[in-house]
C-alpha cells in the first residue's frame, strides 16, 4: 500500500463534506454544482485509491466514472432545466 | 526516493486545491459563482493525480488509463460547466439569452400578434416573472 496516496484519497474525500453540505442546505442549482464537483473529486479518489492498493483492475473505475459523469450530469441538468 | 517525494509533492498540491475548491463551493453566494470552483477540482486537480501516478509508476498501463479518466473530464468539464450555466438562468429568467426576459414582458404586457403569451397574466417583472420549466422557451 502507498502511503501518500492513501493519505490523498483521505483528504480529498474529507473534502467532499462542504460540497454535500451545499447540497443538503443550497438551492437546487448549488445542489446540482455540489453533485458535479462531487463526482470530479471521486474520479480521483477511485484513481486514488486503485494505485494506493496497487490493483491495476480497479482503474477501470475512474474511467468509467468519468464517461458516466459527462451523461449523468447533462441528465441531471436538463431535468433542472425543464422539470424541476 | 525522489520519485516518492515528487509524487508526494505533486498529491500535496491536488489535495491543496482540491480543499481550495470546496470551501469555494460552501462560500460562494450563487450558483453561478459556485460553478467556477468546480473546474480546479475537475482538471487542475487530476492533472497532478495524474502526474504522480506517471512519476510513481512510470509509463505502465495504470498512468494509461489514468489519463485515459483526465481526458475524459477535460472534455466533459466545459461542457457540464456551460449547460449547468444554462440551465441555471433558465430557471431563473425563462430564457437562457440576454433580453429574453424583457422580451418576453413586453410581449406579455403588449401582444402584438394577437398571440396569447406562454405566461398568461402572470406578472411580469419579479420573483414571480419566470415562465414555470418547460414553458414559453425558444431552443
Amino acid at each position: 500500500m502507498v502511503f501518500g496516496f492513501t493519505a490523498a484519497a483521505i483528504a480529498m474525500l474529507a473534502c467532499t463534506i462542504p460540497a454535500g453540505i451545499v447540497i443538503a442546505r443550497g438551492d437546487l442549482g448549488s445542489a446540482v454544482v455540489g453533485y458535479e464537483f462531487i463526482t470530479s473529486v471521486m474520479v480521483m479518489v477511485l484513481a486514488l485509491l486503485a494505485q494506493a492498493f496497487q490493483r491495476p483492475s480497479l482503474f477501470e473505475l475512474p474511467v468509467l466514472l468519468a464517461i458516466l459523469m459527462f451523461g449523468g450530469g447533462l441528465v441531471f441538468v436538463r431535468a433542472m432545466e425543464r422539470w424541476l | 526516493m525522489v520519485r516518492e517525494v515528487c509524487s508526494d509533492v505533486l498529491l500535496g498540491l491536488a489535495v491543496a486545491i482540491v480543499l481550495g475548491a470546496s470551501f469555494g463551493v460552501l462560500l460562494m453566494r450563487d450558483a453561478y459563482q459556485k460553478l467556477h470552483f468546480v473546474t480546479p477540482a475537475a482538471l487542475v486537480a487530476p492533472v497532478l493525480v495524474a502526474l504522480a501516478v506517471l512519476v510513481q509508476m512510470g509509463l505502465q498501463e495504470n498512468t494509461g488509463e489514468t489519463c485515459l479518466a483526465l481526458f475524459f473530464m477535460a472534455i466533459a468539464g466545459p461542457y457540464l460547466s456551460h449547460a449547468t450555466m444554462r440551465a441555471i438562468r433558465v430557471r431563473e429568467k425563462g430564457d437562457w439569452r440576454p433580453g429574453a426576459g424583457r422580451r418576453a414582458a413586453a410581449s406579455g404586457a403588449a401582444p402584438a400578434s394577437g398571440a396569447a403569451p406562454a405566461s398568461g397574466a402572470a406578472p411580469a417583472s419579479g420573483a414571480g416573472a419566470a415562465p414555470a420549466p418547460g414553458e414559453g422557451r425558444e431552443r
